[in-house]
């Protein structure tokens, strides 16, 4: 079925809109292939753009296993028909890849052209070092950035983010926030309501903790410290509030303790045993199979929960944003994007690999396999539209749409050690969650902490 | 001395020709890495400089890591996860090691079951622990609830996890000291329990008073073996806890790696891996002299 699918799609190169609309959305299944339309032309004679000028070269690409890489494999032999260009995969789980991107750039390797990276944690210190390619210029180049490419496509949120002190240094493949997943069976059996706040989270956890008589946890969110910033941050934006005062740690601001307490209490009066380890892994997979009423966590785990393999709940999820609070409603976004290695030896022919990976086809392609795409385009695309047939893929596109609409980029303050940074948060909220410490004193230790970090520059 | 001195020298050359590949692998493979890491030590590295030439920094990293609560934390979790573990799988190993030396019945097929674990990749036991530790959807809560136990938390709580990372350990291990028990067994003489029969020693007197002191020296190799692995321990806690929940099962390599690749503070890292080379190495000194006593 696969070969044949890549056998058709070898045999043109505009449309890629070669597989029908796969309803479950799994990226596991492949539906058989359409014929090619019988309109396709060979995208030189139509553009006139030479996709073949680097044919010969090499290059190799780091990825993170995840679904954008499993969707994209089958695809690459169409860019290397298309282009001559040969492509080398690299893929490992995210933390090793973020090991081997450090150590190769910091020997100024040139073993990957193209690597994925989180501009959110490591854009500032990477591009501190200068690690990242310059893509400004690129883009403006005719000769090799094709008219298709059509960058002003991009929605604003997630191409800023792939922006540093104003300097593209990547392109945007996907786009996910925080939501809500609620199971409505538990909802209509413990006679709970949807959230429409951040309190009546707690509220309807209670209901269906106390109905369930505690066999049903309330609700399930991050605890792994590193982690558990990119879901506490909506607890901080809604409650009208940014992570620091005028860039330093002020954790101790009622507003803020109240936030750590709120999220603290949700995971410790209703949350899973041993919640203080749980990041969107383990947090799925209880939400999967039925024992959670609610989840806390990205837009990308829509997959994960309704996955036929092992799910419970496919048909009995909803999904809202995380609800608003007193401060209104600012939303994490997040993007991944694609990026060059500065120290590349065939930066150009990565280049035209970058573009053909965030094309309007391939964005469209992964969006029907469930990865939120970057690109308006996708989302006013029939085909799109019409794959999202379930009440729950529809909530989903809103939830997106929302995120987008109220945008905030920061998953964790602005410090360039991203990493200690979100850790130190991470245990602060942690120890709350344990009874170790109350609120206010978490927050002055870690406010103590970070201010160490921050000024170890 | 008709023997041209160019041939003598040659011969006398002989032997160190044919050492010397493994020679420079070794300078190359241990020795750079050594020299490099106590000269990051001293200096202040950051993502971007170069590889030689970094600014000079005296002590002000291992000042750093001594100051730093998390370091001590992390040297007292290395010796307490390695002796609760070294501990019970040195007994059971010894004990597992004489049970295997019975010759019963299908003890071929039992002896090459027990060794299971051993060969098992770390990573892939730490993932399948992993799975059975799970406070809500593990094997091992459900098994105890249906006999209405009290559930754990296991990995997922400061308090249990170095215990529950030991019982990994210890499930990997014991068969390990158990096999090279087993072996010294094998290879004990006849003679002294033949004599001990006749003077009608029962099999417990000739358990304590034979077996046990003859494998003194084995079972001492066996934990030496054993605990310079132990106290490096990384694969099992990175899979399995990655040092959480909030750093209750960092051991000294969790932290180096910690503070190296996640924080990028490279003098910080390799303040703490010397000192742990410290530690295997006083250890291990120390166990060779406690087995010299014996011989």
């Amino acid at each position: 079925m696969r070969n044949l699918k890549i056998n058709l799609a070898a045999s043109l190169s505009v449309f890629m809109l070669l597989t029908s609309a796969c309803s479950s959305g799994g990226t596991g299944n492949k539906p058989a292939a359409s014929p090619p339309p019988t309109t396709a032309e060979n995208k030189p004679a139509q553009t006139g753009f030479d996709w073949k000028q680097f044919s010969g070269q090499k290059i190799s690409l780091l990825a993170n296993k995840q679904p954008w890489i499993t969707t994209l494999e089958p695809h690459i032999k169409e860019f290397e028909q298309l282009t001559g260009i040969k492509v080398n995969t690299m893929i490992f789980p995210e933390d090793q890849v973020r090991q081997k991107a450090l150590i190769s750039l910091q020997a100024s390797s040139d073993e990957f052209d193209v690597f994925m990276s989180l501009k959110s944690r490591e854009g500032l210190q990477y591009y501190n070092s200068g690690f990242y390619e310059n893509l400004d210029g690129y883009v403006t180049n005719a000769k090799i950035t094709s008219p298709d490419f059509d960058v002003k496509d991009f929605f604003e949120g997630p191409l800023n983010g792939e922006k540093i002190k104003g300097n593209l240094v990547g392109l945007p493949i996907n786009v996910e926030g925080p939501v809500l997943y609620y199971n409505k069976e538990l909802f209509q059996k413990y006679g709970a309501e949807v959230p429409k706040t951040l309190d009546e989270i707690e509220t309807a956890a209670k209901k269906i903790v106390d109905g369930s008589k505690g066999q049903i946890h309330g609700v399930t969110l991050r605890g792994l410290p590193g982690a558990l910033p990119f879901t506490f941050g909506n607890f901080i934006y809604n409650n009208g509030k940014t992570w620091f005062d005028d860039g330093k740690p002020n954790f101790q601001d009622p507003t803020r303790i109240k936030a750590i307490q709120q999220y603290a209490d949700l995971a410790k009066k209703y949350g899973p045993p041993g919640v203080v380890q749980y990041s969107f892994y383990q947090s799925s997979a209880l939400f999967a199979q039925g024992k959670v009423a609610m989840e806390i966590e990205s837009t990308n785990e829509l997959n994960s929960i309704i996955d036929p393999k092992n799910s419970r709940v496919i048909d009995k999820t909803g999904v809202v944003p995380v609800p608003p609070g007193p401060g209104g409603s600012k939303l994490t976004q997040l993007q991944w994007g694609l990026s060059i290695n500065k120290f590349a030896k065939n930066k150009e022919a990565a280049w035209l690999f970058m573009q053909w990976a965030t094309s309007k086809e391939m964005q469209l392609e992964m969006a029907l396999n469930g990865i939120a795409s970057p690109r308006k385009s996708t989302w006013d695309n029939e085909k799109f539209k019409s794959s999202m047939d379930t009440p729950l893929k529809q909530q989903w596109v809103e939830a997106l749409k929302f995120i987008m609409a109220n945008a905030n980029p920061d998953v964790g303050p602005p410090a360039e050690d991203q990493a200690q940074v979100r850790q130190l948060i991470g245990e602060m909220v942690d120890k709350v969650i344990l009874g170790d410490k109350t609120a206010e004193e978490a927050a002055k230790e870690a406010d103590a902490k970070l201010t160490e970090v921050l000024n170890k520059k | 001395m008709s023997v041209p001195s160019s041939r003598t020298s040659l011969t006398r050359l002989a032997p160190w020709i044919m050492v010397l590949p493994s020679v420079i692998f070794t300078v190359l493979l241990i020795g750079f890495p050594i020299v490099y890491v106590i000269y990051l030590m001293f200096t202040k590295w950051a993502p971007g400089s170069s590889f030689w030439g970094l600014p000079f920094v005296g002590l002000d990293n291992v000042k750093a890591t001594f100051k730093d609560v998390l370091f001590w934390k992390s040297t007292w979790i290395t010796l307490k996860i390695s002796a609760i573990s070294l501990f019970f799988e040195v007994v059971l190993g010894t004990y597992l090691g004489i049970l295997l030396s019975k010759s019963v019945k299908g003890i071929k097929v039992l002896r090459v079951l027990f060794f299971f674990p051993a060969i098992v990749p770390s990573v892939a036991a730490g993932m399948v622990w992993v799975q059975l530790y799970d406070p809500s959807l593990g094997f091992l809560n459900y098994v105890l609830q249906t006999f209405h136990l009290p559930a754990g938390t296991w990995l997922n709580d400061p308090e249990s996890v170095i215990y529950a990372l030991s019982i990994v350990d210890i499930w990997q291990w014991t068969p390990f000291i158990a096999m090279i028990v087993l072996g010294g067994i094998q290879a004990l003489p006849e003679d002294p329990y033949e004599a001990a029969y006749m003077d009608g020693a029962s099999k417990t007197q000739a358990l304590f008073y034979i077996t046990l002191p003859m494998l003194k020296q084995t079972i001492l190799i066996a934990l030496m073996l054993r605990s310079v692995d132990m106290l490096r321990i990384f694969d099992t806690i990175y899979v399995m806890t990655q040092g959480g929940p909030i750093n209750s099962s960092t051991s000294l390599n969790i932290y180096g790696y910690q503070q190296g690749f996640l924080y990028t503070s490279m003098g910080k890292a390799s303040t703490a891996m010397l000192f742990l080379l410290l530690i295997v190495m006083t250890i291990s000194f120390l166990l060779t002299r406690w087995r010299k006593r014996y011989v």
